[in-house]
């Protein structure tokens, strides 16, 4: 188009996808300044005020890595399954799963010790969310079935199921018509670090590092992203790729019910509907600016996470909290591109057939 | 059960159809051409902000319309620049574009929440034949987008059958780089189906602020974007029978707030998760189905194409 067209660089951009994220950044920033400042802000003073309520104080930054904790397992269960070339779509669906599980033990169990309770309101967490995706993997294993649009499917159906309980079965009598479970029991609470923060964190923190090593220095991992860079190849090798889809779908779907047993016993302390919060579908951001790997999935989570606290704080100045959203996509998108030209430079439309040529 | 409230039943089986079948339709003819789209949901947002704002600034649902098109059209742009022009994954991209179009749309409509509803989208003339017994009501009486949506359905099933230029398209989606070599310009088709797409997302989301829900809020499009994507499945990617499913899908967003007065036992909510249900049913019906015969969706679907990579 234009006489325009793509032709491959020798070698790519210096500085990789950390280039392409910080490209992103700046774009989402003068695009977001120009919203801004259409909308009668000054620009400069509402990102000033957003990077102080994220990063300002000691209790800023425990915000902001509270919110980084879901936004972390998220990215980490789409990045998980992203390696092997599978998308997991249905994140946000089993982050809900994991908090009804999690909400189900406690339940359960209301008078048990909290050093019993807790743990086993995550393990709970972590098969819920893991159920949740085991239909799709199967799905897809067995029949060839498309698991973006199942697990995609799945959100709205669990997001039913929670609407459901908290406004029926499991509605507290005492919330005045408000949908909502009841609380839940004190010793339930996940105990703190820090102002907001609470041991969630370091729990995120260890499956991350755990996953980043492991992935990385594994034949598990190996076989991962040589099942997700060639099926042929992976299958020569004598990898099963239906039992890996199936492992693999069911794994990043237990990592993100752990997130939703973490927003539940750290959080949110009840079920609600909203238990989720946008996080699967940000997750599936933050996997894709970290090109799945899970040491750039922490980092952009905690970026994410300031951009939602700096997005809730400037509400109180006028200005919508939906910034942050718009902020998030727009980083998707300069990133995405930026992507593309560290790898592909323009060129003029009838130079490519020279290079078509030479192929 | 009364005749009154059956034709009340009937008649909004047809509206929240039209709603489902406008975005739908949209998103076919991206997928025909190769294109998946996840952000119909933030582009219907786009559209019923931009179709409010434009009630409020001109009062006419014509404008209003047109002013939603053109929004959700340029929204639509975005996903095609990046994941079309420049080829990034079509997945994240769409994704991306729910999310933008979702903060976006809540963004510039913070100041229409909770306003009064603005002039809706009126009938037909008819005259006589909207006083009809029963089917003047359910199909004389319906607003015009009722018929242009089924307008918009046999001229998408013509080009796309019966033109050239729906024979090109849908080359492009099949297998890009055989038409690329047809001398059918790749890009220029699937950018045009794109936005195609994100205008109609752009009328359902008109026609679902000024005539369904009556108002703009945030969240107003409450996850029938997603319905849409999942129409496309049931319909096998044929205008027709994504029509028939629109009905079907719309009649049960229809029922969902009826059942109790029908004295039935269920609840609405289990009902609502209905759609999605019988979309992944319909997904393994059809997997199991492609074991003996070539599968209904557009073989190049998701895939970006770069010539000098074919």
């Amino acid at each position: 188009m234009f006489g325009l067209s793509l032709a491959k660089r020798d070698e790519p951009l210096w500085g990789g996808q950390t280039r392409s994220v910080l490209t992103g950044v700046l774009i989402a920033l003068v695009l977001g300044a120009l919203l801004l400042w259409l909308n009668g802000n000054d620009p400069v003073e509402v990102y000033l005020k957003m990077a102080e309520s994220a990063f300002g104080s000691k209790r800023a930054i425990s915000n902001t890595l509270t919110r980084a904790v879901p936004l972390g397992l998220a990215g980490l269960a789409v990045a998980v399954a992203g390696s092997m070339g599978l998308w997991n779509i249905g994140a946000e669906g089993q982050i809900i799963a994991g908090a009804i599980a999690g909400a189900w033990v406690a339940r359960v169990l209301p008078d048990a010790g909290g050093a019993v309770l807790i743990p086993l309101m995550l393990i709970g967490a972590v098969v819920g969310g893991g159920l949740l995706a085991l239909l799709p993997a199967v799905a897809r294993a067995r029949l060839g079935v498309n698991e973006i649009i199942t697990t995609l499917m799945l959100n709205e159906i669990i997001l039913r199921v929670v609407r459901y309980l908290v406004n029926g079965a499991w509605k507290d009598p005492l919330s005045l018509g408000f949908p909502q479970a009841p609380a839940l029991p004190a010793q339930a609470a996940l105990p703190g670090l820090f102002e907001r923060s609470n041991i969630g964190l370091l729990i995120a923190a260890a499956v991350l590092a755990a996953f980043g090593v492991y992935s990385a220095r594994s034949k598990w991992g190996y076989e991962l992203r040589l099942a997700g860079s060639s099926e042929k190849t992976a299958q020569y090798a004598g990898i099963s790729l239906k039992r890996k889809i199936v492992t693999v779908l069911t794994l990043s779907g237990a990592i993100a019910g752990l997130a939703g047993g973490i927003e539940l016993t750290g959080s949110s302390n009840r079920l609600v509907e909203g238990v989720a919060n946008g996080w699967g579908f940000a997750g599936i951001i933050v996997a894709a600016l970290a090109l799945m790997r899970p040491s750039g999935v922490a980092a952009v989570a905690v970026a994410f996470g300031a951009v939602q606290v700096g997005g809730l704080a400037i509400q109180t100045t006028g200005v919508p909290s939906s910034i942050a959203s718009i902020l998030q996509a727009l980083i998707l998108f300069g990133a995405l591109a930026a992507g593309v030209f560290s790898q592909y430079r323009l060129v003029r439309a009838n130079s490519t057939s020279m290079a078509v040529a030479s192929v | 059960m009364n005749e009154v409230t059956i034709v009340g039943l009937l008649v909004d089986v047809i509206a929240f159809g039209v709603l489902l079948y406008l975005a739908a339709l949209g998103e076919l003819v991206a997928e025909k051409a190769g294109v998946l789209n996840l952000g119909v949901e933030g582009m219907m947002a786009i559209g019923g902000v931009a179709a409010f704002w434009s009630g409020v600034q001109f009062g006419s649902p014509l404008v209003g319309l047109i002013v939603a098109g053109i929004a959700a059209g340029l929204l639509a742009l975005v996903h095609a620049l990046v994941a079309v022009v420049l080829g990034a994954d079509q997945v994240v991209s769409g994704l991306a574009l729910t999310i933008f179009g979702l903060g976006l749309s809540a963004f510039l409509g913070k100041e229409y929440v909770s306003l009064p509803p603005v002039e809706q989208f009126g009938t037909l003339p008819l005259g006589s034949l909207r006083e009809l017994r029963i089917i003047g009501p359910i199909l004389f009486d319906q607003p015009w987008v009722a018929w242009l949506a089924a307008a918009l359905g046999f001229l998408t099933w013509f080009v796309l059958e019966r033109t050239r230029v729906g024979l090109g398209l849908r080359a492009v989606g099949e297998n890009a780089a055989t038409a690329d070599a047809a001398g059918q310009s790749v890009t220029v088709t699937r950018v045009a189906a794109v936005v195609v797409g994100g205008v109609l997302a752009g009328f359902s989301g008109a026609f679902l602020v000024l005539n369904l829900a009556k108002g703009w809020t945030e969240g107003v499009t409450a996850g029938r974007g997603w319905i849409a994507v999942a129409l496309v499945i049931f319909g096998a990617w044929r205008p027709g029978r994504t029509a028939i499913g629109a009905l079907l899908f719309g009649g049960l967003l229809a029922l969902e707030p009826r059942l109790q007065t029908f004295g039935v036992e269920v609840s609405p909510i289990l009902v609502s998760m209905l759609p999605y249900a019988i979309t992944i049913g319909v997904l393994v019906v059809f997997s199991i189905q492609s074991r003996h015969r070539p599968s209904a969706a557009p073989a190049a679907i998701g895939r970006a194409y770069r010539r000098e990579e074919r």
